[in-house]
């Protein structure tokens, strides 16, 4: 059975994260995916500013999640999967950064997501190409990092899932890493042998593939199984908008310029039967504040109706 | 690796005199013929059939044979295709009779290559056979020719929305090719020119296609390997498809296409096949005064392009070679080709370092390059190429003066150093 779920991110505070749950409750959604991300962000990550989020201890961290954990479940949403913050390395960036993201935050985001007893992990593969030559040597640094998490996600029943992104030139954005569904089905299989466990799955998000021109429907069917969870959200193919979907339209005629179409065949070829789960936290800062309940219930009516066509 | 530029908004199919003038004048030798230049339109904007067939069958081969007599060589040509705009009324038939006609022309005029654009169809089922039965069918015109069909990368429309087609995939392409050759030399017998099998169909790799897809060209060169006869080099803003000069479309002082990935996979693949300009909107922008100009520009990127992927030669060309410059650039030479390719030491203006080790060079006083045999090759390893060159002539030396450029490295180091202090701007990691 399908499910519908949305990030926190926007919607859930910390001040009152119960209050959040049952927005979105009260929206149609029973799923929600944890923004652990918005508590250590890329724009400060990437200027070396570190927060001290992080430096609490798990003991303090779960203290904190308390109320979230706690507001979720008694708005029967379930926390079906989590965003670790990004980058969990910076070629650029110093040494003590790269350190804290190894050593702090990685192991403190799989225990917060075994908190929550969420099964997702989504982690983003290293943007290292354009250093080292190639994808294929990008992905062995990957590798590594999730060699790193991989024993502790076993223990834990989580799955860490790569998710297809984006790099960019002048603007472009461009194929960035795990655009390649058939590489990533070899290397999921490999990766999952090697522990004897299924420890690494995809994230498939359809605004990133919509910018780099990926065949929804061809790329999901080659994933198959592997597919855990979904990023979905839609944009103009040329920025990272993360706007609800059938929102843009590039010609007169006024059809969707992305291709849903193709999103619900794939889908429905490989019997997905996880959690349709929108990426959708900036629309909410496109509308007003007073229509954020009607945004999200309009999101929850996209869910249905993909939940139908699939 | 030939160099060539496509005749289309180059050269008018009705007064072809001064367009090939151009283009003779700005040094090409070999010309791409691009057989769309035959479509005629209507006054409704639709294509005119007629009078493409007049075009196809009297002004193509005169155009042809002009061309050649102006000592331009015509090695690939390509099948017409049929703009979106323009489909309306024109049936997957009459393409596929364009494609198989423009074989025919291609064989009768002795071309190396002919390029077709694969057929477009909604069902993605049938577009492999459809494709697969329309490219079998043309290879009796090859038996007996040197003439290969080159198979080139194609977009799918989603509602102004451009996204992978047929053979943009390059394992799908490389599958598709090496299908397509085991039928045809099972067929019609494996073909052997100069002692080397040539087969059938090769591919063709059109950059403005693989950026309109936002593709990784350095996996999609290598995958598709020396399948890769031709490239076709146009520049785009990766959401419109346009046909510009490459280093055109920019956005914040930067190329929107990504030539780093693209010469890293033509210079893995160790590329030598033809190098096809393509600037027909670029072309058709500038002022017909203004031509020449835009043709010269276009070579000399032609060339450029050429000399980056083949850049390894240019260093495999001398036994003995020292470098000018100490700083980043030098570090990009040594760490990719200075095991390979070791220089003698370095040298530079800064007196501060002379003496000094960098890379494990010795950074020595440019006057020490006097003592240097004449054919040991001095490589500028510094932006300012012009000025140090004409510092080097006026020292009066007789070695050769070359240019290293680090800006498609196989690799980079994660950090360069700063200018001023010569130190990492962060810690290595």
């Amino acid at each position: 059975m399908l499910g519908i779920g949305v990030q926190t991110q926007n919607v859930v505070t910390d001040i009152d994260p119960a209050a959040g749950f049952s927005i979105l409750k009260g929206a149609g959604f029973d799923n929600a995916d944890f923004s652990l991300n918005s508590y250590l962000l890329n724009t400060d990550l990437y200027q070396d500013a570190l927060n001290k989020f992080f430096d609490k201890s798990i003991t303090e961290l779960e203290d904190y999640f308390l109320p979230h954990k706690a507001g979720a479940k008694e708005n029967g949403i379930t926390i079906n999967q989590m965003h670790m913050p990004y980058p969990i390395f910076i070629p650029t960036g110093k040494k003590e950064v790269n350190d804290y993201l190894v050593n702090q935050v990685i192991p403190k985001s799989l225990q917060l997501c075994s908190f929550f007893e969420c099964p997702h992990i989504v982690v983003h593969g290293l943007k290292l190409s354009q250093f080292l030559g190639s994808e294929d040597l990008e992905w062995e640094q990957t590798e590594k990092m999730l060699d790193h998490m991989a024993p502790m996600a076993k223990e834990m029943g989580i799955v860490l899932c790569i998710e297809n992104l984006y790099t960019g030139v002048g603007g472009h954005l461009i194929e960035g890493p795990c655009c390649n569904a058939r590489k990533a089905v070899e290397r999921i299989d490999r990766f999952n042998e090697k522990y004897h466990a299924e420890v690494l799955g995809f994230c498939f998000d359809t605004g990133h593939a919509n910018l780099v021109g990926i065949d929804f429907e061809t790329f999901i069917a080659q994933l198959g199984g592997r597919l855990k969870v979904l990023h979905i959200h839609d944009n103009d193919g040329i920025a990272d908008l993360h706007q609800i979907p059938f929102t843009f339209a590039k010609l007169r005629e006024n059809k969707a310029s992305t291709d849903w179409d193709g999103f619900i065949r794939g889908l429905s070829k490989i019997g997905f039967d996880k959690v349709l789960s929108f990426e959708t936290a900036p629309v909410l800062n496109a509308f007003p504040l007073e229509m954020k309940e009607d945004v999200l219930s309009f999101i929850a009516k996209i869910g249905r109706y993909f939940v139908a066509q699939v | 690796m030939n160099v060539g530029c496509s005749i289309k908004k180059v050269i008018d199919i009705e007064r072809p005199g001064q367009g090939i003038r151009d283009l003779k004048n700005a040094g090409f030798q070999s010309a791409f013929f691009d057989l769309s230049v035959a479509f005629a339109k209507n006054s409704n904007g639709q294509l005119d059939r007629d009078r493409t067939e007049k075009y196809l069958n009297d002004n193509i081969p005169t155009l042809f044979s002009k061309i050649n007599e102006c000592g331009i060589a015509v090695d690939v040509m390509k099948a017409p295709y049929i703009e979106q705009r323009l489909r309306k009324k024109v049936t997957p038939d009459y393409l596929k009779e364009l494609a198989l006609k423009s074989v025919e022309i291609g064989v009768r005029s002795h071309c190396k290559f002919l390029v077709i654009l694969p057929f477009d169809t909604d069902s993605s089922n049938s577009l492999y056979d459809y494709n697969k039965n329309v490219m079998l069918d043309a290879v009796e015109h090859l038996v007996g020719t040197n003439t290969m069909i080159l198979v080139e990368n194609r977009y799918k429309n989603i509602n102004g929305h451009f996204v992978r087609g047929f053979c943009s995939d390059e394992t799908e392409a490389v599958g598709f090719i090496d299908e397509l050759n085991r039928i045809a030399d099972d067929q019609y017998g494996k073909r052997i020119e100069n002692g080397e099998y040539l087969p059938y169909f090769g591919f063709c790799m059109n950059v403005g296609t693989c950026n309109l897809c936002a593709q990784n060209m350095y996996d999609f060169a290598v995958t598709l390997g020396k399948r890769i006869k031709a490239v076709v080099l146009r520049d785009c803003n990766g959401s419109q498809d346009t046909a510009m000069l490459p280093f055109t479309s920019v956005n914040a002082m930067a190329s929107q296409t990504d030539w780093l990935n693209l010469i890293r996979g033509l210079r893995a693949i160790h590329f030598d096949g033809e190098l096809l300009m393509d600037f027909a909107d670029t072309a058709s922008a500038f002022s017909p005064i203004l031509k020449p100009q835009v043709m010269s520009l276009a070579k000399a990127t032609a060339d450029y392009f050429k000399w980056q992927i083949e850049i390894e030669r240019l260093l495999d060309k001398y036994s003995s070679r020292v470098l000018f410059g100490a700083g980043n650039m030098c570090r990009n030479y040594m760490k990719n080709y200075g095991e390979k390719y070791p220089p003698l030491f370095t040298c530079d203006n800064n007196k501060n370092v002379w003496g000094q080790t960098f890379e494990g060079l010795e950074i020595k006083n440019p006057e020490s390059l006097k003592e240097l045999p004449d054919d040991t090759a001095i490589f500028i390893c510094n932006i300012y190429y012009r000025e140090i060159e004409e510092q080097l002539r006026s020292m009066g030396l007789n070695n050769p003066v070359e240019y290293f450029n680090d800006e498609y490295m196989p690799s980079f180091h994660f950090k360069r150093i700063d200018a001023v202090t010569r130190k990492l701007d962060k810690e290595e990691n």
